[in-house]
């Protein structure tokens, strides 16, 4: 075997040359969400097309690219030397359309020796709404093109190939700026590939390549066979697939440990539907692996192909975590992509939480909903400009089993998702921010407590309209937001149009600018999918997700209570109703208050709650009662005014069940429930 | 009277105060260098100055005020702003911010402001990473209704009665400094130059921090931490000059002292109000100012520097005259600032990093035992095995001649720690498993080099390797190896490098602004603007300073991309202004670079170009000293004595061991050798051969001798 020391030196090399192909992109792209929000990833695969390294863009970009790699592999004419081809086919494996794939082939004795490849979102592919979240899409007609060719042969650029990708865009110039960036990106790494190779010789790198990703399997394998074997449940919904539907789908998703493997049994998840978010199956399996990469490998284990030897997938054909052809898919990302990660991340959290060693890996939810906003206008001067805003990585993640959440988290995709700058976005876009802030109580209510998340709201700046094409993964009603252990879910993610605001408040004279429900105007809260335009004197306002609560909200220490409410994290109402802290005058908790008020509240969560019929083989963990739980039935403001606004707090289809500790009043889990669905979800008590 | 008649004059004393030691570097009118080293103070860095002046002054028979008197430039690195920073123990700051964005340091750009500038590996940690505590609550925070867009034109007009109103609030909170980050500020710094008219009418004396004088960058975190960070150690870093300042006036010195900054250059007392921010982590910067000095006397041109101390490694790159730069650096985690700074890229690679195994792999760092406990061979407490436990076990360094043997060192527990936390896991022999770790740091060093080199466009080949810092030259003979590098230089003044650095650092004033415009005719009008502007900027430092004009060379830099592009190359532009004609020649230029650094089909004809920020830099060289020969007490090289030194796949094999103070300049020295010096090891590996050079630097030529 390969000498421990040969394989570390040789193995980080790999991923110092890697890291290389991502500041290239970084450096060459156009687009904002690519280079402030890291919306893109590099890899390095074998000749087999097996993830070797990945960089730190976001993941599920590297690790779906073997598939289409594989497709390359499959079904190019010739591969030669010097080529570079390119797919944004989800069919072939790509994410979705917007993700492009760049892959070149690295020659030596001519023959292919392995694979460099990267992923950008580009700005715009074409298909039928601008930005191509295709939201009025029923069909793959509507989606944007497929392509699949060769950008360079033998060294040369394609401009035929070029062209045709490029002028089926709607912003000719910035993909042409990102397709030459992901260009440049192959070219570096294989230069100091070739370098590496003349060094050590093909043999010792084709074998630490090989080495380390089955070195990551063991590991992986090693990590699972110490977790309890066991099933966990996860769950998420999407309120709305395309723009005027807003049909109630579901991600059930079923998470077995089971010896050395973890299997993912998707089951019971909602047939594919006719619009653009479902997902493919290489998303699925891309968007199971997530929450392990980032909670069991963390900075241990390398980021590679090895991971995905130890996991099955079942996700039935047809349903909308495993589409078939020609569903429309362009959406997958930010659709039930994004969900199937949501649903792996909360079944993750619970597996992890179960066992006593593994507790402090447990995250029930982070940056639950993409928000995503694409704005596309005409300049003054005749140009057209557009592009994804990236302000929904404002986001909150969910509380710990030791430390509350962290506010702004970005996505568990990539630990690099940045928001932009405010100014960048103005020199970019035309529209003025009139603010971007921490959203008071959107932070899940927990013993810690979850994450806040940002809020903005913008307005057209030197033109009279923008097109707003607004792709929410979901979290109109229902928030996704997952708590664990009775921690209350975080904020939903919304957006908000208010038609002629308060030209007083838009010219600045009242001074401080009100959230957006005092604006002025009329106000619509939007559905998940809206296809809007944003014309001079409205204001545009959004959120993300916050993040889920971890544990009773009535076991956090009063005094963590007060200095929330001190940094505007905590509303002092929501510190009395749900944490049942009472404040005195100074800020300061009133222990006697609080602790009558906590009473309370324990002494009519017994009173109200309905006893369920589940035997429990365990004691409660806070007072080792053993009479067993009851569930209560709220509406959905109940875990905070962040929620279900479009309902006033209590949407048509979902509702909150709290499950009680029928001796003491702890809370042992929060869920959101459909209210067509009598039984609790499984696993809500695990 | 004949003694003060004949005591030399000094052109430049240059003091840097390290963790450790406080090191000074004494330069007469002749050029000679006089070197001297005491112990730090942290409590109170003075002592520390007084101490190594008055060591100093014993040595030359003479006294402090007898030196100062006839000093001409005093200059200082100090970190007393990088510990007020990291400590959190710098000013109560009150922080104005345009209303709606109070949440701008608090948002953080979401993940940048929570694991941006964290190792690899704890970023990857996604659950247990905290975020870095904050330099000022959220009730030291206000927002101030106005506001002015991208073109730079007011659309809210600043509110002075609201604006008043929170700065006495401020105050009243205790706020003891000031920092104003206004949106677009640094297009239309009206509202902000407002708020300090305001502030100076019932305030003044509390000093303010305005970000369109700090930053004046796009991008409003970046701007808006630069800022922060400067209004947070400004008093600080200001009363600690003052203190020093007085006390060497009171002892004779006539010049004000000069303080050395991340730019490269030095700023005077007065500067601080603006620079504050700029003096964190100017130390390892004053080692690259003594690279260059070095380099421009031994004729090296392109130089990469690498500086190995207990816990990381510095990397850092000189092309011609020029510091490589870094326009986004991070100060520290979470803390990017958009004041450009002299590139050092470091990781956490040092002689007390840790080497570990997890049962699958071997890796060294990126934690450090430090100096407590230390590598286990000190037998402070350390059960770890470190590289420098290693660099025992496998022979090059000496157990009883570390640091002139200033260290007692027990090999015994080096090869213990080695053998029971990597070795017997691993199933290896304790020499395989000493020179592995050895092997793997070596490569992550080699490593960093080449992302540094190639990154901004170089071949690491192309360059001289400058090694400094304690642990450094046990490894750099191997890193250069793996580089190609065709030669090493360990200078004489190696172990007061920085110190060094900082005696010869040049007054250096840069001032830079973003105004984005497309490359055309029309932009042409906007660049001479803003090169007269900015250099009118930089002649007001110079005036305000007492500073003669025409001692200053300017250099003008353009940053600039394609349009739409979200980041910046920076070019040197050979004028104050530009012309029609020019126009093509800056593109040119730019695609040149451009092409050179991504390869054949990335440029792009049709894309226009658009220009970013501008910037005027105004620098002051000092006189610098001509190195003087030194003059060996010996003719001829003391008899080497030998040693054993184990090397993978070679086995043990016989070294060479000399005794730096008994080597003559010009006698070659052929590897496998060690050279023992107090302050460092320097290791020459089979096949290369070493030179002491006719000023006491060790030069080490790469080409293999077989």
């Amino acid at each position: 075997m390969i000498n421990p020391v040969t394989f570390e030196v040789i193995k980080h090399r790999l991923w110092q040359i890697n890291d290389e192909q991502g500041i290239a992109i970084k450096t060459i792209s156009a687009s904002a969400i690519v280079v402030e929000g890291n919306d893109y990833n590099v890899g390095l695969f074998t000749r087999n097309a097996e993830l070797v390294t990945a960089g730190v863009g976001s993941l599920v970009h590297v690790t779906t690219m073997g598939d289409a790699l594989s497709s390359i592999i499959d079904k190019a004419g010739t591969i030669a030397d010097g080529d570079v081809f390119m797919t944004n086919d989800p069919f072939l494996g790509a994410l979705h359309q917007n993700d492009v794939v760049v892959a070149a082939p690295l020659f030596r004795n001519g023959e292919v020796f392995m694979w460099i490849g990267n992923v950008v979102h580009h700005a715009d592919v074409g298909g039928i709404d601008a930005g191509s979240f295709c939201i009025n899409a029923r069909t793959l007609d509507d989606d944007p093109p497929r392509f699949f060719m060769k950008i360079m042969d033998r060294g040369e650029l394609v401009v035929e190939n070029e062209q045709t990708f490029v002028n089926n865009s709607r912003l000719p110039d910035a993909v042409a700026l990102d397709l030459r960036a992901q260009i440049g990106a192959v070219n570096v790494a294989r230069t100091r590939l070739v370098d590496l190779l003349d060094e050590r010789g093909e043999e010792l790198v084709e074998e630490v390549m090989i080495r380390s990703i089955d070195l990551a399997e063991e590991q992986v394998r090693n990590f699972i066979h110490g977790l309890p074997d066991g099933e966990w449940a996860g769950e998420a919904f999407m309120d709305g697939v395309r723009v005027g539907d807003e049909r109630i789908c579901r991600v059930a998703l079923k998470l077995i440990c089971d010896g050395d493997t973890l299997r993912f049994d998707f089951n019971g998840s909602s047939e594919q539907v006719d619009a653009a978010v479902n997902s493919t199956y290489p998303a699925t399996v891309a968007g199971s692996a997530v929450p392990l990469y980032s909670f069991l490998c963390q900075g241990d284990i390398d980021w590679n192909d090895g991971l995905k030897r130890c996991i099955d997938i079942i996700a039935p054909e047809g349903t909308v975590v495993n589409a078939s052809y020609p569903a429309p898919v362009s959406i997958s990302t930010v659709g039930f992509r994004w969900l199937v990660t949501v649903a792996a991340t909360q079944a993750v959290a619970n597996m992890f939480n179960s066992s006593p060693k593994h507790r402090d890996r447990a995250c029930p939810s982070w940056n639950s909903s993409s928000n995503c906003n694409n704005l596309f206008a005409e300049l003054p001067n005749g140009a057209r400009t557009g592009g994804l805003l990236s302000d929904h990585r404002g986001s909150g993640a969910a509380g710990r089993s030791f430390a509350d959440g962290f506010h702004h988290a970005g996505t568990i995709t990539s630990y690099a998702s940045s928001l932009g700058n405010v100014e960048g976005s103005e020199l970019k876009f035309p529209i003025r921010y009139l603010y971007r802030r921490r959203m008071q109580d959107s932070a899940g209510a927990g013993r810690f407590r979850g994450g806040s998340t940002s809020e903005v709201a913008l307005t057209p700046h030197g033109v009279d309209q923008i097109v707003l094409k607004l792709t929410n993964t979901a979290g109109t009603e229902q928030t996704n937001a997952h708590g664990i252990d009775g921690g209350y879910p975080g904020a939903g993610s919304q957006s908000a149009m208010v038609r002629n605001a308060d030209r007083a408040i838009l010219s600045g004279k009242t001074g401080q600018i009100p959230d957006i429900v005092g604006i002025g105007g009329e106000l619509t809260w939007l559905p998940s999918k809206a296809d809007e335009v944003i014309r001079e004197g409205d204001v545009y306002g959004f959120w993300a997700a916050g993040g889920g609560g971890f544990g009773d909200p009535l076991a956090r220490p009063p005094v963590a209570v007060a200095a929330d409410v001190r940094d505007d994290v905590v509303s002092r109402g929501e510190a009395e109703r749900l944490y049942g802290v009472i404040l005195r005058d100074d800020g300061t908790p009133d222990s006697n208050g609080t602790l009558v008020r906590r009473n309370a509240i324990r002494e009519y969560r017994r009173a109200e709650a309905q006893p369920t019929n589940v035997r429990l083989n365990f004691s409660c963990p806070t007072c080792d009662g053993k009479i067993g739980y009851g569930t209560i039935r709220r509406p959905l403001r109940h875990a905070g005014p962040l929620i279900a606004l479009r309902y006033d707090g209590d949407g048509p289809n979902f509702a909150l069940e709290e499950t009680v500790c029928l001796d003491c009043g702890a809370l042992a889990a929060v869920h959101e429930i459909l209210k067509e669905q009598p039984e609790s979800s499984e696993g809500a008590v695990s | 009277m004949n003694v003060r008649h004949s005591s030399p004059r000094y052109s430049n004393i240059g003091v840097d105060t390290g963790g450790t030691f406080t090191d000074l570097v004494l330069i007469d009118e002749l050029g000679a260098i006089r070197t001297e080293k005491s112990f730090s103070t942290p409590d109170a860095p003075e002592t520390g100055i007084f101490d190594v002046l008055n060591r100093s002054a014993a040595v030359l028979n003479t006294t402090v005020p007898e030196i100062l008197s006839r000093t001409n430039i005093f200059a200082h690195g100090t970190t007393v702003s990088t510990n007020a920073l990291i400590t959190r123990r710098g000013a109560r700051v009150g922080i104005l911010f345009t209303a709606g964005f109070e949440d701008t340091l608090a948002i953080g750009r979401g993940p940048v402001g929570r694991v941006g500038g964290l190792p690899q590996s704890m970023a990857m940690d996604f659950i247990h990473t905290e975020p870095p505590p904050p330099l000022v609550p959220q009730h030291m925070i206000r927002g101030v209704a106005e506001r002015i867009d991208a073109a730079g034109e007011v659309v809210v007009p600043i509110d002075i009665a609201a604006t008043r109103v929170a700065i006495s609030d401020l105050v009243e909170a205790g706020a003891e400094s000031l920092a104003v980050c206004l949106l677009w500020a640094f297009r239309n710094p009206q509202h902000e130059d407002r708020v300090a008219e305001i502030c100076a009418d019932f305030a003044p004396e509390i000093p303010i921090s305005l970000s369109h004088r700090i930053a004046p960058r796009i991008g409003e975190f970046e701007r808006a931490v630069t800022t922060v960070v400067n209004a947070y150690v400004g008093p600080v870093t200001q009363k600690y000059i003052g203190e020093l300042q007085d006390g060497l006036s009171n002892d004779g010195l006539a010049n004000p002292i000069q303080i050395m900054t991340s730019t490269g250059g030095a700023a005077r007392a007065e500067d601080m109000d603006r620079q504050a921010v700029s003096v964190i982590n100017s130390g390892p910067t004053a080692g690259l100012v003594a690279a260059r000095f070095l380099g421009n006397q031994l004729g090296d041109e392109k130089i990469i520097t690498a500086d190995m101390g207990g816990t990381s490694f510095d990397v850092g790159l000189i092309d011609g005259n020029t510091l490589e730069e870094d326009p986004h650096p991070y100060l520290n985690q979470g803390l990017p600032i958009s004041l450009p700074a002299v590139k050092l890229v470091t990781i956490g690679a040092g002689g007390g990093s840790i080497a570990w195994t997890d049962g699958y792999r071997l890796h060294v760092g990126p934690q450090s035992a430090g100096a407590n406990p230390g590598p286990a061979a000190y037998d402070k407490g350390g059960v770890e095995p470190t590289v420098t436990d290693a660099l025992l076990v496998c022979g090059i360094i000496d157990p009883d001649n570390f640091f002139g043997g200033s260290y007692a060192l027990n090999p015994d527990l080096s090869h213990k720690a080695i053998l029971d936390r990597i070795a017997y896991p691993m199933g290896m022999s304790v020499d395989d498993a000493a020179a592995g770790i050895l092997e793997i740091v070596n490569a992550r060093m080699a490593n960093l080099i080449r992302k540094v080199t190639i990154e901004s466009g170089h071949d690491p080949a192309a360059f001289v390797l400058y090694a400094y810092g304690g642990a450094t030259a046990a490894h750099s003979a191997e890193f250069a190896r793996q580089l190609g590098i065709g030669k090493l230089v360990l200078p004489y003044a190696g172990p007061v490098f920085s110190a060094l650095g900082v005696a010869i650092s040049d007054i250096h004033y840069s001032h830079s602004r973003s105004e984005p415009v497309m490359l055309n005719s029309d932009a042409l009008s906007v660049v001479n603007r803003n090169f007269v502007h900015l250099r009118d900027l930089a002649i007001s430092n110079i005036d305000a300073a007492g500073l003669d004009r025409a001692g200053f060379n300017f250099r003008h830099r353009i940053e600039l991309r394609y349009a739409g592009q979200m980041n910046e190359v920076t070019l040197d532009w050979p004028r104050g202004n530009m012309e029609e004609t020019d126009i093509v020649t800056l593109r040119r230029m730019f695609e040149d670079l451009y092409g050179h650094r991504f390869g054949a089909g990335t440029t792009h004809a049709d894309t226009p170009i658009e220009l970013i920020s501008f910037r005027v830099e105004a620098v002051h060289p000092t006189q610098k000293p001509s190195l003087a020969e030194i003059k060996p007490a010996f003719t001829a090289p003391a008899a080497p004595k030998s040693r054993k030194i184990f090397i993978r796949e070679q086995g043990h094999i016989d070294a060479e061991i000399y005794d730096f103070r008994y080597l003559v300049p010009a006698t070659m020295i052929l590897g496998p050798a060690v050279i023992e010096r107090d302050t460092t090891t320097i290791w020459i590996p089979p096949g290369n051969s070493a030179q002491m050079d006719k000023y006491g630097n060790i030069v080490i030529g790469m080409e293999a001798h077989e």
